[in-house]
């Protein structure tokens, strides 16, 4: 009794969170295809025909293209810029006794206890004061500082698996610091870059209120203030409004399930150590 | 070796520390310093020694609010959002057909942006034609349509629930730690005659402490910097009702021009933050060793 009991209990849980995650998206992505009259009378039901004109309107009306590249390009830079610093300190921090390493270590990892939200005014001012304001470097240089703690902790985690012996047998061959960095390290480190890679561009695609905060015109804005400006500028829209969500998120779950195991492995890849 | 690779060393280090010095370092001293001034655009500070601080606690209610907002919603992330984390990934541990189906389609809202988050719940909330709204109507209850983000009654729950079923992060992390127990322990404990329900209260669960206290930490302070969903939804309205610290420091700073007092308000959420790990720390006993 008790167990079938916590059968129907356990399936019913398992639906309910199916439902909660893929309901919302499969909703709006019907939405998309309907008419502004459609969508009111029948918000429930299928659309009489799958016209792809709300997609063609969003990309017309707003600057998603603009967005897009913006996007794509703070995600590119933010992404490769962190991997290549932090790949470099975390291979000296993984590898080497030096003075000084410990009170590093402290200082890095006190970056993951400070909340964005506290530094929104100072890196406001920063960012100005380098005059980055509305520019895409100034987000990449900010996004790569983000990612500091968490891609620091997946590379040097990732190097200390790596035997000392491969860097010791490169050095006997003759090549320098250098080479053995990035023709010995970097190569057999796909896995650890490739998890860091990850998180990293999605914190930079998704990435939010430094967004807003950091530009102001269409010329330098990403992907998520698109949302914010649909909301404001064609809240009528509806067909629309819903056309554009689905533009902004479809990059995300393709991302996603392409890199699935990469993602997943990249979550747990210091959980069990840690 | 390390005298020879002293300049590579150093070579090494000094972007990531640049980088460090002027993301964090900077901003930190900035928040700190200035957190006793009196400082709008435009004009240079001027030291007024714990005056924001006193004000803060004395004679401000939307600080009050957002802080009794932050407090409540960081709780619920981290016992509710945790358990249900937990609870889905000990059933996708046991591998059923759907458990891979389960895992990505849980991920999603996870992964995308919180402001497209937001937007669908946005849209599916909406009283003219949101999908909650028009399924309440198929059921014949036609008083539930309403405006769940503008109205005062709804408005805190429905941001949460923006967030709170969302647990995939915890649910991975937690997934990881079950699939390294070794499976000699559940052997053992089925040949003793234990039921699955047994074999998890009393050994899955205990051993996954460090992982659930480090979920808990996770869980929580994301509450800290939560920003996109509710500028998205409610923009922390209606009147202060899901008004957090973020959107507090953001309207303050951002909006009002008021640096310095918006800063003493970044340093109580560093604090705030502080003083929860510590306890998260304490209380789960993080580090120490599980048997």
């Amino acid at each position: 009794m008790l167990k079938k009991g916590l059968g129907v209990l356990k399936y019913g849980f398992v639906i309910l969170i199916v439902l909660l995650s893929l309901g919302p998206f499969l909703w709006v992505l019907l939405a998309s295809f309907k008419t502004n009259a459609e969508i009111l009378s029948n918000s429930l039901g299928w659309p009489s025909s799958f016209r792809f004109s709300n997609y063609a309107m969003a990309f017309k009306i707003a600057p998603i293209s603009r967005f897009y590249i913006n996007s794509v390009i703070v995600g590119i830079f933010g992404t490769v810029l962190n991997l290549l610093l932090l790949g470099m300190a975390g291979y000296v921090l993984a590898r080497f006794q030096f003075r000084g390493k410990k009170l590093l270590m402290g200082a890095f990892s006190l970056s993951l206890l400070i909340p964005g939200a506290a530094m929104l005014q100072p890196l406001y001012l920063t960012v100005n004061a380098l005059g980055l304001y509305d520019k895409l470097i100034g987000l990449i240089i900010v996004y790569t500082g983000f990612g500091l703690p968490v891609s620091l902790y997946i590379l040097s985690s990732y190097f200390l698996t790596i035997p000392k012996e491969m860097e010791e047998s490169a050095y006997l061959d003759g090549a320098s610091f250098i080479q053995t960095f990035f023709r010995i390290i970097l190569p057999i480190s796909k896995p650890g870059f490739g998890t860091a890679g990850v998180m990293q561009f999605l914190l930079c695609w998704n990435e939010f209120q430094f967004a807003i905060i950091l530009t102001t015109g269409n010329q330098s804005r990403t992907l998520p203030l698109a949302l914010y400006y649909f909301k404001s500028q064609f809240a009528s829209d509806y067909g629309v409004m819903f056309a554009a969500t689905m533009v902004v998120i479809i990059p995300s779950i393709l991302v996603y399930i392409l890199l699935q195991e990469q993602v997943v492995s990249g979550l747990a890849a210091g959980a069990v150590k840690g | 070796m390390v005298r020879k690779n002293r300049g590579y060393i150093t070579l090494f280090l000094l972007p990531t520390v640049a980088l460090f010095i002027l993301v964090y370092a900077v901003s930190l001293v900035i928040l700190f310093g200035t957190s006793f001034t009196e400082w709008s655009a435009g004009r240079s500070p001027k030291f007024i020694g714990l005056t924001n601080y006193i004000q803060l606690f004395t004679d401000d209610a939307d600080f009050r609010q957002s802080a009794l907002n932050t407090g409540i919603w960081v709780v619920l992330q981290s016992t509710i959002h945790v358990a249900i984390g937990t609870i889905f990934a000990i059933i996708l541990s046991m591998k059923e057909f759907y458990w891979k189906f389960a895992r990505t389609v849980y991920m999603f809202p996870n992964i995308i942006s919180g402001a497209a988050v937001g937007m669908l719940f946005l849209c599916m909330l909406n009283p003219d034609f949101g999908a909650v709204n028009s399924i309440a109507r198929l059921f014949g209850n036609a008083d539930f349509s309403q405006n769940w983000f503008m109205d005062y009654a709804t408005a805190f729950f429905s941001v949460t629930m923006t967030w709170l079923p969302y647990a995939a992060v915890v649910t991975i992390l937690i997934l990881a730690e079950i699939a390294a127990i070794p499976e000699s322990l559940y052997e053992s404990a089925r040949i003793d005659g234990a039921s699955t329900l047994k074999i998890n209260l009393y050994i899955v669960i205990p051993m996954l402490r460090n992982i659930i206290g480090t979920c808990v930490i996770l869980s929580g302070t994301s509450m800290l910097q939560k920003m996109d969903i509710i500028l998205m939804t409610t923009g922390g309205g209606p009147g202060n009702e899901t008004m957090n610290l973020p959107i507090y420091i953001y309207k303050t700073a951002l909006m009002d021009n008021n640096f310095g007092y918006s800063n003493s308000v970044g340093v109580f959420l560093i604090g705030f933050g502080l003083i929860f790990v510590l306890l998260c720390r304490n209380l789960f006993r993080i580090g120490s060793s599980q048997h």
